[in-house]
């Protein structure tokens, strides 16, 4: 517990820093003996597994925070030996089905399956049945997210699913009915700021309010981001002072200054090197559409309306085939690519308009 | 007439060494010769008409050596009268006739260009000549074309050219036919200019040279005929037969001898007799013999009249093509003996080699080695094999002969081939594997010089039982046993076709067995296991050597690799099956045929019998047109992305127009149009098949290429036709879906549209799409490290992808705080804080840092798992600690994780266990004893207890429990030793006398 984003997390419904309101309607519904499926849904960093994890405190007690690790191993139909991590406590398991990739569907009907036909022998335990946290569960392929539905509404009885996912969008209708959505909005700066100041007064630091906001604005609304980014600045200068550098994201800064590559210069030979830019970005396991998201901000910076329009378009049209691939690289070379050739042709209509 | 004979025996006598080459000769060239024969046949017929008459002339021994004829025609040709000899206008008009047809007859076929004497069109036609004008002994039924060509020799000719039309056979004289008379070659090209005749000779001999090959002549026969025929026809002086006389231009007399038709007759029939036989059944053409002879005689010439009426220029007789016709060419023609092998000579020749150094142990007879050979070469023939049998001999005198007329050995050294052999006499390789691609002879090389060492050959193929149950007992079969049934007892070879198909096990076998490594049982007598041993050759031929169950055979193998034939010496032997079935065509189209095939043998053979049924002639139109032949050869990757990338330049080929058009084929140049250049690329990419690949290589070289394309219009298309391809082949591999398979091919066109050059492009192999893989592998594998060593009490850095976008960076940042390098009791406040805290966050996480040896090999202290490497970007240095901090941190990690290990209760003392030590300690196991205790226990219940217990049990079975005097004082002793925290006890052999309880926390 020693990082500030374990550290000062709040354990309870009631010392939630933000969503208040949200906490209560979630402490009302563990008064009554049952609740139905969850799905939380939210950006990253605004706090849904802290929410979850609260949430099943409040229904069976401290308890839920003994954890412990366990590995657990399944052989696919094809004969491959997939180990998935679960971390669980007497009462909940925890996993990330996307560890074992596409043959997530044998973990669903394997381990989830056989966790839910398990009837709660513990009579002491407070509820008669078990939750089962599944993390990302957006990355659930089509197949396991079919498999997981009769699952759930098969053996209700005995085990509760909270889904994590940070869009519902990728989840099927099928599950999305059959869960009540709980939308975690991402904290505002504002918020952020305060959360900031109070972990800061916890420590015994002293934190610039200045520094907080810039730390806040920079994390984009990701408390996590914000508190990790805060104390990385602690371990980098301590008396804080308010114009200190903030620690940035290597591959943010990476992206960034690829994206200034193209603006610069769009010839074949620059193409390349972009190219190359992308494959490391690639290797170093940025998810592709993270780095879409991120050249197409910086990029659009620099650009009017029209070209603005036109860049988004294209950057739509080319993540939206990526995802009907394998090959992330093409795709974003070929947005950079469309990219070069519209923004060459409008700067040689500048320059031509100028000219007359 | 009895002396004939005689002369022909001394003859053969005299020649016999030729005569047996050409009995070597294969069998298709001995058919290519019959032209020649055909020529001797004629020549000795004049020779036969002039012997009767002669008879009193020439001396009655009969014996007329042919040696002396020869020095006597050369001595007459130098003779300036002879010279001088010239033909009468009208009156020497048969003589006239005669004359150039013999000179024609006896041609050289290395007679300058402008001389129609030479070529073959020109020789042929006075064949049918003679053969008419001495059958029916009538004016000469001349063959208007070859009237008109005598016509021209004649009445254009100076006087030299006269002499040369005469006695144009001089050059036959000298047995190398390079002579030539610089003076005569002068003569005419002065003609050449003049004479229009001359133009249309050189036209039909064009034609000619096109479609026909000239034939070597039997220069014996010739030389032969030459001298018979001067000798018996001319004379200078008044002779005593019937003549006529002929006065040359510088008045010089010569007399032309006159024949009644009836010896005419007659010495036709002995001569078609002869003629065939070679002069065998001479003596019998008397009677019976006679009649027959005759009638074969005149059939055969009506048989040879028909086709050459028909077919000027296939001259070849048809007398071999009787029953043959029907078979497939590529048996028809298949080399029979060692000479008419058609691969590379060093490679036959390696082989044989081979096979020889199993004589001593097949054959018994002493193998010599190489320099032992070339000394006995000469003589070592008969010499050898005086034990062996008939066969032996034979075979022996075979190889002698062979050996004699090599003269290889000094060439080049053979390939790979260990000379050495064993203490059996066998070559240490003891199995030939011979590889190469298809159609180049392999099989029939085997097959042939197995046959031509005196072997019986065994082959096991791939259409046979190939298991290794199977294979085993055609091996043993093959190499220990021997046909008792058949007549021919020769030794087996064993022949190992299409080995690369067979079963793994199978060559394992075969591997084994050759090492001597198999031991048969023998069953019955339980006597010793009988080592067999290989005695005999083994070839084994395979297509691929590099094939991996092949792996272990290569490595003991004698491996010839079968080069590719040379196209013109392939193309060579494809005239001569040409002109024996009487296919038109000529050197050029073969050549080209053998080329389009890639010098396959078999399938050129096989392309030719095709044409020849469709058509009697093959043309160069016709291999270029068709697809007849062309193999599906494999490109390799770069040929492929090379055609991609490049536009082929526009080559000159011959195109076929209409035929009815002067103008039948004409060098046009390839069209390159996008048609065209579209159909190139799809061939091509069909052929590589790998898509994929292809495309990451397209894909990783386009950017290189130059193209005219400033606004990226052209990239942009590509990149679509990328994307595209690559939801195909996700679509592909996701689902199985080959449907959409076709459209992937297409990709390759527009690229190429789009990239394509006139240059030669500039292509790297695609490395980076298997770099970036291997990377971002190693990078999953860290990630997933890293996840696992992640403790339960950091559960709040995230999950997936979050975890190492947004917590991995940052915590690198927060586990490296900037430390001095001093002691940790002088640290800052905030040095020890941030220390303090690292160590908490790194111990939360599961990182350490552990002590690696750097490439430059200096230690360093690295992250486990590596996060360093995790997020680490070029032109972004990760905060690097100095090797002091890490250190230092380290151990200060370690320290941490043993402190949390510690149990948690710190009630723990070590005096406690005192307090129950009413219980004797020898009983029960405590938690709470201390470790020496637990050490000495086991040895004291042993010594003490288990006996006792034992002892007293009563009658029931009852455990009777004692307490006795002895475990009492132990118990004391132990209660002694256990009271003081340190403690002292003697024991032989051991180092842990003296001992203290120390816990971990007294050290952390």
């Amino acid at each position: 517990m020693a990082l500030w984003v374990d550290k000062y997390r709040p354990r309870e419904l009631t010392k939630l820093d933000y969503h208040k309101e949200q906490a209560e309607d979630l402490r009302n519904l563990c008064k009554q003996t049952d609740f139905p499926h969850l799905m939380f849904y939210g950006p990253s960093g605004s706090g849904k597994k802290t929410r979850i994890m609260c949430l099943l405190r409040e229904m069976y007690g401290a308890g839920v925070e003994r954890l412990r690790n366990e590995n657990m191993s399944f052989t696919t139909t094809s004969g491959r030996k997939i180990e998935v991590m679960t971390v669980s406590s007497n009462y909940h398991l925890e996993l990330n089905p996307s560890d074992a990739g596409i043959y997530d569907r044998t973990v669903v009907i394997d381990l989830i399956k056989q966790v839910a036909q398990t009837q709660q022998i513990d009579i002491t335990g407070q509820r008669e049945f078990k939750v089962i946290v599944i993390s990302e569960g957006d990355e659930l392929t089509k197949d396991a997210q079919h498999a997981l539905r009769r699952t759930m509404e098969k053996y209700v009885a005995t085990c509760r699913i909270i889904l994590s996912v940070n869009s519902t969008s990728r989840i099927i209708p099928a599950i999305r009915s059959r869960c009540l959505g709980v939308r975690i909005s991402a904290p505002t700066e504002a918020e952020i700021t305060t959360i900031l100041q109070n972990t800061c007064k916890r420590e015994g630091l002293s934190l610039p309010n200045e520094l907080a906001k810039r730390v806040a604005l920079k994390s984009e609304r990701n408390l996590r981001r914000a508190l990790l980014m805060l104390e990385a600045s602690k371990v980098q200068q301590y008396p804080f002072t308010a114009q200190q550098e903030i620690p940035q994201l290597d591959w943010q800064s990476f992206l960034h200054e690829t994206a200034n590559q193209i603006l610069s210069e769009q010839t074949p030979a620059k193409l390349e090197k972009i190219r190359e830019r992308l494959y490391e970005l690639l290797a170093q396991g940025v998810p592709p559409n993270l780095i879409f998201r991120g050249l197409v901000q910086q990029l659009v910076c620099n650009c009017d309306m029209s070209l603005k329009a036109n860049t988004l378009k294209f950057a739509a049209l080319y993540e939206h085939r990526m995802q009907n691939g394998a090959k992330h690289i093409f795709h974003l070379e070929a947005f950079v690519a469309q990219f070069m050739n519209i923004y060459k042709q409008f700067v040689s209509e500048l320059i031509m308009t100028d000219d007359f | 007439m009895d002396q004939y004979p005689d002369e022909n025996e001394e003859f053969e006598l005299q020649y016999q060494d030729e005569l047996e080459m050409l009995d070597d000769l294969p069998s298709d060239q001995q058919h290519v010769e019959y032209g020649p024969t055909t020529s001797k046949q004629a020549a000795a017929q004049r020779a036969a008409q002039e012997q009767k008459l002669q008879l009193q002339q020439v001396d009655k021994g009969g014996r007329a050596p042919l040696l002396d004829q020869s020095q006597l025609s050369n001595s007459t040709l130098h003779s300036p009268q002879l010279s001088q000899i010239t033909f009468g206008h009208s009156q020497a008009e048969p003589e006239g006739n005669g004359a150039p047809v013999n000179r024609r007859l006896f041609g050289t076929p290395k007679g300058p260009p402008q001389r129609g004497c030479s070529t073959p069109f020109q020789r042929m036609l006075p064949i049918k000549e003679v053969v008419q004008e001495v059958a029916m002994e009538t004016e000469p039924l001349l063959n208007a074309a070859a009237t008109q060509l005598q016509e021209v020799g004649l009445r254009k000719s100076s006087k030299r050219r006269l002499e040369r039309d005469l006695f144009g056979d001089i050059d036959d004289l000298y047995p190398d036919e390079s002579y030539e008379d610089p003076m005569a070659k002068k003569a005419r090209t002065e003609e050449q200019r003049d004479n229009e005749a001359i133009e249309r000779i050189l036209e039909l001999r064009r034609k000619m040279r096109e479609t026909s090959k000239t034939v070597r002549q039997d220069e014996v026969t010739r030389l032969k005929a030459l001298h018979e025929f001067k000798m018996r026809n001319l004379s200078y002086e008044i002779p005593t037969w019937p003549f006529l006389a002929v006065q040359r231009s510088d008045l010089e007399r010569l007399y032309v001898r006159f024949h009644s038709e009836d010896y005419e007759t007659r010495q036709l029939e002995l001569l078609s007799a002869r003629g065939f036989r070679h002069g065998s059944m001479c003596g019998s053409l008397l009677g019976e013999a006679k009649q027959q002879v005759w009638q074969e005689a005149n059939e055969l010439v009506l048989q040879r009249m028909a086709p050459a009426t028909q077919l000027p220029v296939a001259a070849a007789p048809a007398a071999a093509s009787g029953a043959e016709t029907e078979g497939l060419w590529v048996d028809k023609y298949k080399p029979r003996k060692y000479i008419d092998l058609l691969s590379d000579e060093m490679t036959n020749r390696s082989l044989l080699y081979w096979l020889k150094m199993w004589d001593k142990v097949v054959f018994g007879k002493e193998f010599h080695s190489k320099q032992e050979q070339t000394d006995a070469a000469g003589g070592g023939g008969g010499g050898g094999g005086g034990a062996g049998n008939q066969q032996l001999n034979s075979f022996n005198k075979r190889t002698g002969k062979f050996e004699s007329n090599g003269g290889w050995r000094q060439r080049k050294p053979r390939q790979a081939l260990n000379t050495n052999v064993d203490e059996l006499g066998r070559p240490m390789q003891k199995v030939a594997l011979l590889c190469g691609p298809p159609g180049l002879g392999k099989t029939t090389l085997a097959h042939t010089i197995a046959r031509h060492a005196g072997y019986n050959v065994r082959e096991i193929n791939a259409s046979d039982d190939r298991t290794p149950e199977a294979f085993k007992l055609a091996l043993e079969n093959g190499t220990q046993m021997s046909s008792v049934l058949n007549v021919d007892r020769r030794p087996n070879c064993i022949i190992l076709d299409e080995i690369d198909g067979a079963p793994r096990q199978s060559i394992e076998y075969l591997v084994k067995f050759v090492n001597d490594g198999i031991y048969s049982k023998a069953k019955a007598k339980g006597a010793k296991a009988v080592h067999n041993v290989l005695k005999r050759p083994i070839i084994c031929i395979c297509n691929d050597i590099y094939d991996p169950a092949l792996r272990a055979l290569r490595q003991m193998a004698f491996v010839v690799r079968f080069p590719p034939l040379d196209s013109a010496r392939l193309a060579e032997r494809l005239l001569k099956i040409a002109r024996r079935e009487r296919l038109q065509t000529d050197f050029g189209s073969l050549i080209a045929l053998a080329d389009k095939s890639g010098n396959d043998v078999r399938s050129c053979i096989s392309s030719m019998q095709f044409f020849s049924a469709q058509q009697q002639s093959l043309s160069l139109q016709d291999v270029l047109n068709n697809n007849l032949g062309q193999k599906d050869r494999s490109q390799g990757l770069f040929d492929i992305w090379g055609a991609i990338f490049r536009i082929q330049r526009p080559k000159k080929q011959l195109q076929q127009r209409n035929k009815t058009e002067e103008e039948e084929a004409q060098v046009t140049m390839t069209d390159m149009s996008v048609a065209t250049r579209v159909r190139n690329v799809l061939d091509v990419v069909h052929s590589g098949g790998d898509y994929e690949r292809l495309t990451q290589g397209v894909y990783e070289n386009y950017l290189q290429q130059k193209m005219p394309d400033p606004n990226f219009n052209g990239v942009c298309e590509a990149m679509q036709w990328f994307c595209f391809s690559d939801a195909l082949q996700n679509q592909i591999s996701r689902q199985q879906n080959y449907t959409v398979y076709p459209y992937l091919q297409y990709g390759f066109v527009v690229w190429h549209l789009l990239f394509a050059t006139l240059a030669w492009p500039k292509i790297a192999f695609p490395t980076r799409g298997f770099e970036f893989n291997q990377k971002s592998t190693n990078q999953r594998n860290i990630f997933q490290a890293f996840r696992k060593s992640i403790t339960t009490a950091a559960q709040g850095i995230g999950q997936g992808s979050v975890l190492l976008m947004d917590t991995v960076p940052l915590v690198r940042r927060i586990i490296s705080p900037q430390l001095r390098s001093v002691a940790v009791q002088l640290l800052s406040q905030k040095e020890q804080y941030d220390l303090r805290h690292t160590i908490q966050v790194m111990v939360d996480l599961g990182l350490t840092f552990v002590q690696v040896k750097s490439v430059e090999g200096h230690y360093v202290f690295q992250t486990e798992p590596d996060l360093d490497a995790l997020s680490a970007f070029p032109g972004f240095p990760g905060i690097t600690l100095p090797y002091f901090s890490r250190q230092l941190i380290a151990r200060e990690v370690d320290l941490e994780r043993i402190r949390r290990a510690a149990p948690k209760s710190n009630d723990f003392d070590p005096i406690a266990p005192t307090t129950t030590s009413s219980q004797p300690a020898t009983k029960k196991t405590s938690p709470h004893l201390p470790n020496h205790l637990r050490t000495l226990k086991p040895k004291q219940i042993s010594a003490t207890n288990a006996p006792k217990q034992q002892l007293t049990k009563d009658f029931f079975g009852r455990v009777q429990h004692k307490s006795t005097a002895s475990s009492k004082i132990e118990e004391a002793k132990t209660d002694a030793i256990v009271k003081s925290p340190i403690w002292y006890r003697y024991k032989e052999g051991f180092n842990n006398a003296v001992r203290k309880d120390v816990h971990l926390h007294e050290l952390l």
